[in-house]
C-alpha cells in the first residue's frame, strides 16, 4: 500500500512543533530541514515534501540516491554525492542539506523507523491542530481536501 | 545495550503539564514522544518539549555546584556550596533578621510550594515571583471577587470562546493547552478575539476587536454597558448571586460606547456586536491571557472580565468559566506552610502596605526589593536565593535590576545555565530539568488534575529544586522537612490514599467535577456572592468598583512625550519555541527564531526608511535596544510590537548581551504607575520611537 502525507494549511497554527519533532526523529543539525513552517503572519506556509508520483528530484539525481517506496520518495545518504541537483530540481523547496555530512536530506515519511512499525510520522503525531494528515494514499483521496 | 525503556512522565518546559513518553536506554534519554492518553495534551507536544534532549545534554549546561572565588567560577562539592549559602544566611539572620533575605522564583516550575516552605520556615516574608503581573494577579483578583479562579471548560463544549489577549496555540497557558481551544473552534464554537495584533486566531474569528494596547478594562466596561443597557444579562443570577449590583451597574453606565471607542479605538458597532454575541451564545467562556495583567489596570481588568462571566451566567456553568474541583491531595498552603511565618515577620513584608492584594497572595512586587538593596529602604536586603529566574531579562527596567543584583551582598541561584542573572551571584546550584525529577506535577494549578512527573534520567550532579530547598532547609536547622523526596511526595498524596510508588504508575488523578457549586455553597467571598462591589477592597481602602485608568505613557496621558516617542510600543508577544528568557541556547529552537523580531506597520516603516529584515533601534524614555524589523499590517500604524526575553548565550562576557535586544531595558517600573493592589508593572504598553540602525551598529 502507498502512503500519503498532506498538510491542511488553513489549520496550521505556526507552532513549529512538527519541525522539532522531525529534527528529533532524524537527529539532524540546524539547517538540515525536512519540514519548515514559514511565518507569513497572520497565517503560515508549510514547506514540505509532496512525495511526487514523478519526482523531479529523483530524475535530477545523477547518483541514483533517490528512489520511491510505498508512496515515499527516499534519499539514501550513502549514495548521495552532495551535488544539490535534487535541491535545485524540487519545485517545493523541500529538500535540505546537512553541512556536517555534506549530503542532501529529505523527508522519508518516517517510513522505515515508524510507519512500517505501525506508527504515524513524527510530525503528524505532535501537531496540536491535527493539520498534518497521514494515511494510505487511496484512503486520503477518498476524503475532500478541506 | 539494554532494552529501550518507555517512561511516562509530564513536561514542564512551560506551563502545560503535557503527557510525555520518554525513551531511555542505558540511562540516557533518546527521545520524547507525546502521551496519547494525557487528558491535558491529548497526544500532542510542542517544540519546547520535543527539544528537551538538547537542554538536558547541552554542552554549556552547568552540572555541578559552582562558587565564585576571586571573580572566577570554581567547581565545588554540594556540601560546600550549600554550607556557603547556609553560613551566609545564618550570619544575615543573626545580624539583620530573616527579612533581610529575599527568596525569588520566575514563572513557576512546580517547585513554588517547596520554595515558599523554605522561605516561611526561614522567617522571611520577602518572596518575589512573576506573580505580581502574571497569573497570581489573576488568582488574587478572582479570590476577592468570586472566591476561585474561573477557567475555560473546553471539555464542557463551549458554544463560543472569547479569546481575550491570548495566543493559546503558541503559549499553552496555565490551565489548558492550545489544542483544546483549537479543537473547540474546529468543532464549530464561535470565536471572538481581542488583540492589538490581528494574529492567526483573529483570522478565524467571527469578530476581532483590535484594541489600543492596554485598554482592555475600558473595552470590558463598554461590553458590560451594552449587556446592561440591552438587558442581556442573567437577571436571576444577578439578583441571587451578585453583591453590589446597583453600584456596579451605575459604574458601568459611566462608560458609554462613544467614550469607550475613543479610548480603545474599537468601533462602537463592533463592541456592541461582540457584547451581544457573547451574551446571547450559551455556554460561552473567556480564554483570558496575561497581557491584561501587565498594566496599571491589572486587577480591575481581571475583575471586569469576571463581571462579564457573572452577568452572562457563565460562571461555573458547563462550557463556561468554571471552578474545577481538585483531586484529593494536599493543598498548596499545606506544603508551603504559610501559617509557619510568624505574624511579626509577615508585617515586615516589603510593599505590603502599598500592594495589599500582593501581600494577601504572599508576594512582593520586585521594585520594592531593588530599592531595599540599593537604598536600604525601609531596610536592607542583604542576601538572595533565586530559583529558575532571570530577572535581569524578564523584569521591568532591566538596568535597575542589573544594578541591584550587582550590589546585593550575597546572591545564590538555582538554574541550568550561567544566565546574565546567575553570573552576578556568588554560588550556583545546578537544578534538574523536569525529565530528571519525581514530582506530583500541576499540583498548584486549578484545572482539576495532578500529573505524575517521573524521573527518567540523571545528569551530572544536578538535583531537583525541591530537594535543594529541602537540603538547605535542613542545614538551616528547619525541622519540618521530610526524610527524602519519596516521603515528601507521599505526604502530598496522602488524602488520596495513594503512595507515590502507586501514583507514579497511574499517570494522573482527576478531581470529580460538579458544576454550579454556588447554588448550594455560595461563592467563597465575605458575602458568599460574586462581589462586583468588592468588600475586601472597601476594607483595604481601594476603589471597591472596577474602572479603567489611562495608561501612564500614552498619547493621552503624556502628549508632551509624543514628539520624541510618537509610537505606542507593545511588548511580549509570544514566541512558540521559547519560554520567556529560556531556550535561546537550544539549537533546534534557536534555528527557528534566530533573532528578535519587532513588528512595524509598512506605512510606519516607510516613513523611517526601514525595510523588512533591517536592524532597528527602538527607544523609550529609559533607553534603546535593537531588534529585526518585520513589516506587517496586522497592527495599527501607530503601534510597534517588540519581543521580550532576549539575551545572547553565545556572547561570552558575563552580561551575555542583556542590554542589546532586551525589551525590559525600555520598560518602566516607577511605582507611581503600578496597579495599586498587586504592584503590577506596565510591561505591555509604553511609548517609543524607531530608527534604522546604521551600517555596523
Amino acid at each position: 500500500m502507498d502512503f500519503g502525507l498532506r498538510i491542511h494549511r488553513k489549520d496550521c497554527v505556526g507552532c513549529h512543533a512538527c519541525e522539532v519533532a522531525c529534527k528529533q526523529q532524524h537527529d539532524l543539525p540546524p539547517g538540515a530541514d525536512l519540514i519548515r513552517i514559514l511565518e507569513k503572519i497572520p497565517s503560515f506556509e508549510p514547506v514540505y515534501c509532496r512525495h511526487c508520483a514523478r519526482p523531479p528530484c529523483l530524475e535530477a539525481c545523477p547518483s541514483e540516491a533517490i528512489s520511491r517506496e510505498k508512496g515515499a520518495v527516499l534519499l539514501e545518504a550513502q549514495k548521495c554525492i552532495g551535488c544539490k541537483a535534487c535541491i535545485e530540481a524540487c519545485p517545493f523547496n523541500a529538500i535540505g542539506f546537512d553541512l556536517e555530512r555534506e549530503v542532501a536530506v529529505k523527508c522519508d515519511m518516517c517510513l522505515k523507523e515508524r510507519v512500517l512499525q505501525g506508527e504515524k510520522p513524527a510530525c503528524a503525531t505532535v501537531c496540536p491542530s491535527r493539520c498534518i494528515e497521514f494515511s494510505g494514499l487511496q484512503e486520503m483521496f477518498a476524503r475532500p481536501w478541506v | 545495550m539494554a532494552e529501550i525503556q518507555k517512561i511516562r512522565t509530564a513536561c514542564r518546559s512551560c506551563h502545560g503539564g503535557c503527557g510525555v513518553i520518554a525513551h531511555v536506554q542505558d540511562g540516557r534519554l533518546l527521545k520524547v514522544e507525546p502521551d496519547p492518553d494525557s487528558p491535558i495534551s491529548e497526544g500532542t507536544l510542542c517544540s519546547k518539549a520535543l527539544a528537551i534532549k538538547q537542554l538536558v545534554y547541552h554542552p554549556k549546561r552547568v552540572t555541578s555546584p559552582l562558587k565564585k572565588l576571586q571573580g572566577r567560577w570554581v567547581k565545588v562539592s554540594w556540601d560546600e556550596a550549600l554550607e556557603t549559602v547556609v553560613g551566609k544566611f545564618k550570619e544575615i539572620i543573626e545580624q539583620s533578621g530573616p527579612e533581610a533575605i529575599c527568596i525569588g522564583q520566575g514563572t513557576g516550575r512546580d517547585y513554588e510550594s517547596f520554595l515558599y516552605r523554605f522561605a516561611n520556615l526561614l522567617g522571611t516574608p520577602n518572596v518575589i515571583t512573576a506573580g505580581h503581573m502574571c497569573y497570581v494577579s489573576r488568582i488574587g483578583a478572582s479570590l476577592v471577587t468570586c472566591g476561585n479562579l474561573p477557567v475555560c471548560d473546553y471539555d464542557g463544549k463551549p458554544a463560543l470562546v472569547m479569546v481575550w489577549a491570548n495566543n493559546a496555540p503558541w503559549t499553552n497557558p496555565d490551565e489548558y493547552k492550545g489544542t483544546k481551544l483549537i479543537k473547540a473552534i474546529q468543532q464549530g464554537a464561535k470565536l471572538i478575539t481581542v488583540d492589538p495584533r490581528r494574529v492567526y486566531l483573529a483570522q478565524r474569528a467571527d469578530l476581532h476587536l483590535q484594541l489600543r494596547p492596554g485598554t482592555d478594562a475600558a473595552l470590558a466596561l463598554g461590553m458590560l454597558h451594552v449587556i446592561i443597557q440591552e438587558n442581556l444579562y442573567d437577571q436571576e443570577f444577578v439578583s441571587n448571586f451578585v453583591h453590589g449590583w446597583e453600584l456596579f451597574r451605575q459604574r458601568v453606565l459611566e462608560w458609554p460606547l462613544d467614550k469607550v471607542e475613543g479610548i480603545t479605538w474599537v468601533p462602537r458597532q463592533k463592541i456592541a456586536a461582540a457584547a451581544r454575541m457573547y451574551a446571547r451564545t450559551k455556554p460561552a467562556c473567556i480564554q483570558w491571557g496575561v497581557p491584561i495583567e501587565q498594566t496599571l489596570n491589572c486587577t480591575d481588568a481581571n475583575r471586569l472580565l469576571i463581571g462579564l462571566m457573572a452577568l452572562t451566567g457563565n460562571l461555573d456553568m458547563q462550557g463556561g468559566n468554571v471552578f474545577f474541583v481538585p483531586p484529593r491531595v494536599r493543598t498548596v498552603s499545606d506544603v508551603a506552610l504559610h501559617k509557619a511565618l510568624p505574624k511579626e515577620q509577615r508585617e515586615k513584608m516589603l510593599g505590603a502596605r502599598q500592594n495589599k492584594l500582593a501581600a494577601r497572595v504572599a508576594l512582593v512586587s520586585p521594585k520594592h526589593v531593588w530599592d531595599a538593596i540599593t537604598k536600604g529602604e525601609p531596610y536592607k536586603i542583604r542576601g538572595m536565593l533565586l530559583c529558575g529566574t532571570n530577572p535581569v531579562i524578564t523584569r521591568a527596567n532591566s538596568r535597575e535590576v542589573y544594578k541591584a543584583l550587582s550590589q546585593v551582598e550575597f546572591l545564590a541561584t538555582i538554574d541550568f545555565f550561567l544566565t546574565p542573572t546567575a553570573e552576578l551571584g556568588q554560588v550556583f546550584l545546578p537544578g534538574a530539568t523536569w525529565i530528571e525529577q519525581d514530582y506530583v506535577g500541576d499540583f498548584w494549578k486549578r484545572h482539576g488534575y495532578v500529573v505524575a512527573r517521573n524521573k527518567c534520567v540523571t545528569v551530572g550532579e544536578c538535583k531537583q529544586d525541591h530537594e535543594i530547598f529541602m537540603l538547605l532547609g535542613k542545614k538551616m536547622g528547619q525541622n519540618q522537612w521530610w526524610k527524602n523526596m519519596e516521603e515528601a511526595l507521599d505526604y502530598m498524596l496522602e488524602p488520596s490514599g495513594l503512595k507515590w510508588s502507586q501514583f507514579k504508575e497511574m499517570g494522573y488523578l482527576k478531581g470529580e467535577m460538579e458544576y454550579r457549586k454556588y447554588a448550594s455553597k455560595g461563592f467563597s467571598t465575605p458575602t458568599g456572592k460574586v462581589e462586583l462591589y468588592c468588600t475586601t477592597f472597601e476594607k483595604w481602602g481601594y476603589d471597591p468598583l472596577p474602572t479603567y485608568r489611562e495608561i501612564p505613557e500614552s498619547p493621552y496621558s503624556t502628549p508632551e512625550l509624543m514628539e520624541k516617542y510618537p509610537y505606542i510600543l507593545t511588548t511580549g508577544q509570544r514566541i512558540p519555541v521559547f519560554f520567556h528568557s529560556a531556550n535561546r541556547q537550544i539549537p533546534w529552537l534557536r534555528e527557528i527564531r534566530p533573532e528578535p523580531i519587532c513588528e512595524i506597520h509598512p506605512e510606519t516603516a516607510a516613513r523611517h526608511g526601514i525595510q523588512n529584515g533591517d536592524w532597528v533601534w527602538i527607544s523609550s524614555p529609559r533607553g534603546k535596544i535593537k531588534q529585526r524589523a518585520k513589516l506587517t499590517d496586522i497592527l495599527d500604524p501607530k503601534v510597534v510590537a517588540a519581543e521580550h526575553g532576549w539575551w545572547y548565550p553565545e556572547m561570552e562576557e558575563p552580561g551575555h548581551g542583556f542590554d542589546v535586544s532586551n525589551v525590559n531595558i525600555l520598560t518602566d517600573n516607577d511605582p507611581a504607575h503600578y496597579d495599586k493592589p498587586m504592584g503590577a508593572t506596565n510591561l505591555r504598553v509604553l511609548v517609543c520611537n524607531i530608527q534604522k540602525c546604521s551600517e555596523g551598529e
